[in-house]
């Protein structure tokens, strides 16, 4: 048996999480959330230090994903690295910054206009829009759902963002007319890189969710270390010790799940099995269920443990608060993961399986 | 990270699949009675199954924990019983192979894996309950070892036991975690007497031990006079090592039992009944990942990680929330599943499982301090 991360990983982890929380102090956070923007200058330094790396499994994205869950990094890195990168790497490419990835697969058209493809129709919640170089877009060519990446100051491209729980990550509704195309891949190859694409988001979200969680859990540590009420720390009253207890339980129990996902999308790209399986579908719907409601759970944990401070506008909790619950109705929006576990468990024609041998 | 077995795992898991399917009988019982379960030690000794984990000079295997881990995963699924010796394999055996004499060793190691002596473990008393510490089963100096006077309590298979490993007081310390020391009670020896505690399910696994001035040599002690505590806790952790995947492998095996039983009684298109098992689902999973996690952490460092002290917490709660689902789910539909006295027991049953092998509420505070660093409570 081997399940836990390794000592190169582990050092990965500390690393990123070391630059940052150096390099993102909560006060810091705050400001990029009260104007809604990102740290744009950022990436070359990602790229310098290796985020972007071709040969990082996705074990270890999504320990740089919890990273950046834990500090809130106000970067593009998850619309970059989700649903957008498998398109450019299997069509032999790197993006050329930060990049999204907007499904317009039932909503827009490409159309062959001579020499260059020209793309029409609207993509709803295209997420960190406004910080992307370019789109990857999902549009049908006549055939069948192609990828095609379009660059955000085409002329045929206008934004239009949307305000949300969480001004650090915020959503778009891009409108496309006439937009110049560039053709990624086609057939089988779009297919399967959006596939792929859907499964990294996922897999990385649900890391991002633990190390929010982590985070809201390691502040009211601290603070039930210190705060003292009917002269004692406030973590020493049991009200107060189980209820950070139980955060912890959920957080590790998500852990888990998330780990076990990241591997078991790893492995089937590996395999070059890019259609479902069940037990990558069931490790993605179980880490989708889990992971955000943990970060949830200990985030309003945290708030309670707080106290008057924990619901004040200028204690900086509230923001990781805020990505937890996007990442909780990102997940809720997509789709149903309890629905996909009981419809493969009650199946009449699967007996439970209680291992994945 | 792994998802799957080494080849030596697979070769492993495979054989004692192949063996399960040969050795258990068809239609495997709802419950086992206790012949039954010696029986079914006994095969598995023959067959190498006892003492995965133990050294090979003792007359084990000497597997790494992952096998054991393979072993517990495989017996849930076929609905093996556990080894009629569970205390003396898993517990009493790997304290005594640490901190033993070797005449010790020899008396007991082997006639523990064969089950020959099955032993029994006594800590808790009616006035310690979760604080072990408090312990007051008196042993005094006597010219042929020690004499106990007390009563211990919660004593899993005391009624079938041979021996008892057992915790006294044996100095009047300063501090009240010295001056304890280990005992190997012989269960036969006068002034020993055992009653069973029948549990609201009915069953009556946990018991009574009464001591009435009674004599034990100077060589039933184990480790040292006055060591007791650091003993008591050798035991302990040897429960919470492989102990989780052991639990979880059983409540993965009760879900399956439990899908069985939705769609036995035509409950599979309840949508209440989808999602909490859906949940129990995403439950299992994360508490087997997290065991795995635990598990690897074990053999890399020989101790399990702090992720493994939330495996018995979140066990039970979901072991709970399973047994009380399928009762349920059967409510009002008496006689469409054949499994609903099983399930009425396992309901009862299992409020036991958030008192025994300590409270959740121990559980939740041992979390709180030790791996959370909050400061003691009061």
């Amino acid at each position: 048996m081997n399940f836990a991360s390794t000592a190169v990983q582990d050092e990965l982890a500390e690393a990123a999480l070391h630059y940052l929380t150096d390099r993102y102090p909560p006060a810091r956070v705050a400001e990029f959330a009260e104007h809604g923007a990102h740290d744009v200058d950022a990436w070359p330094e990602l790229v310098r230090q290796g985020w972007l790396d071709g040969d990082l499994g996705l074990v270890e994205l999504a320990l740089l994903a919890q990273a950046n869950g834990t500090a809130l990094h106000p970067v593009a890195w998850w619309s970059t690295m989700g649903a957008a990168l498998p398109a450019y790497r299997a069509a032999g490419l790197e993006p050329p910054g930060t990049v999204s990835y907007g499904d317009g697969s039932s909503s827009c058209r490409a159309r062959h206009d001579g020499a260059t493809w020209r793309l029409d129709g609207h993509l709803r919640q295209v997420v960190d829009a406004g910080y992307a170089v370019e789109l990857v877009v999902a549009a049908t060519d006549g055939y069948g759902p192609a990828l095609f990446t379009v660059r955000t100051d085409d002329p045929g491209v206008t934004l239009s963002a949307h305000d949300g729980l969480d001004p650090l990550r915020r959503s778009a509704t891009v409108q496309l007319a006439g937009a110049t195309g560039r053709l990624l891949l086609t057939g089988p190859a779009a297919d399967a890189a959006r596939v792929a694409g859907q499964r990294r988001a996922v897999v990385l979200a649900c890391a991002e969710a633990v190390g929010v969680g982590q985070r809201a859990l390691a502040m009211a540590i601290e603070h039930a270390q210190a705060r003292v009420q009917f002269d004692r720390p406030i973590g020493s009253f049991q009200a107060v010790a189980h209820r950070l207890a139980d955060s912890y339980a959920d957080l590790e129990l998500a852990r888990s799940l998330v780990y076990r996902a990241a591997v078991a999308v790893a492995d089937a790209e590996a395999d070059g099995a890019s259609g479902p399986t069940e037990s990558v579908d069931d490790a993605l719907a179980c880490a989708e269920v889990s992971c955000p409601a943990a970060a949830v759970a200990a985030c309003e944990s945290a708030v309670q443990v707080f106290g008057g401070i924990g619901v004040t506008w200028e204690f900086p909790l509230h923001w990781w608060y805020r990505r937890a619950l996007w990442l909780q109705s990102f997940h809720r929006a997509r789709t149903d993961a309890l629905a996909t576990v009981a419809d493969a468990l009650l199946a009449d024609s699967v007996t439970h399986r209680t291992t994945d041998r | 990270m792994r998802l799957v077995d080494t080849d030596d795992e697979a070769a492993f898991r495979a054989t004692l699949r192949q063996w399960l399917r040969d050795n258990l009988p068809a239609g495997v019982p709802h419950s086992w009675d206790t012949e039954q379960r010696r029986a079914w030690s006994r095969r598995l000794h023959t067959a190498g199954y006892a003492g995965i984990t133990w050294p090979r000079e003792h007359g084990g295997r000497g597997l790494s924990p992952s096998y054991q881990a393979v072993y517990a995963e495989e017996s849930a699924l076929a609905g093996a019983p556990d080894h009629v010796n569970v205390i003396g394999i898993g517990m009493v055996g790997p304290t005594l192979i640490r901190l033993g004499s070797p005449e010790q060793q020899q008396a007991f190691l082997p006639r523990i894996l064969s089950g020959e002596v099955i032993f029994s473990q006594g800590f808790s008393e009616p006035d310690a309950g979760s604080d072990l510490a408090s312990v007051r089963t008196l042993a005094r100096r006597h010219p042929d070892g020690w004499v106990l006077d007390g009563e211990k309590v919660w004593s899993s298979y005391a009624h079938l036991a041979d021996y008892c490993l057992l915790l006294a007081r044996t100095d009047e310390a300063p501090t009240r975690h010295r001056g304890l020391t280990c005992f190997l009670l012989d269960m036969r020896a006068p002034g020993v007497q055992v009653r069973p505690l029948r549990q609201m399910s009915g069953d009556t696994d946990f018991n009574q031990i009464l001591l009435d001035s009674v004599v034990v040599p100077a060589d039933a002690v184990l480790g040292e006079v006055g060591a007791g505590w650091r003993v008591a806790m050798t035991t302990l952790a040897h429960e919470r090592g492989t102990f989780g995947i052991t639990l979880t492998s059983r409540l993965a095996a009760e879900l399956g039992r439990l899908v069985e039983t939705v769609r036995a009684v035509g409950a599979s298109d309840c949508p209440i009944v989808r999602r909490e098992i859906a949940q129990l689902h995403i439950e299992v999973q994360a508490l087997r990942y997290t065991g795995y996690r635990a598990l690897t952490a074990l053999e890399r460092t020989g101790t399990p990680g702090p992720e493994s002290s939330v495996l018995k917490l979140r066990w039970s709660l979901a072991n709970q929330r399973l047994a009380t689902l399928a009762v349920r789910v059967l409510d009002g539909r008496p006689g469409t599943d054949d499994w609903y006295g099983y399930w009425r027991r396992q309901l009862l049953r299992s409020r036991t499982n958030t008192i025994e092998g300590g409270t959740s509420e121990i559980l939740r505070g041992i979390v709180a301090e030790r791996v959370l660093g909050l400061p003691r409570s009061h």
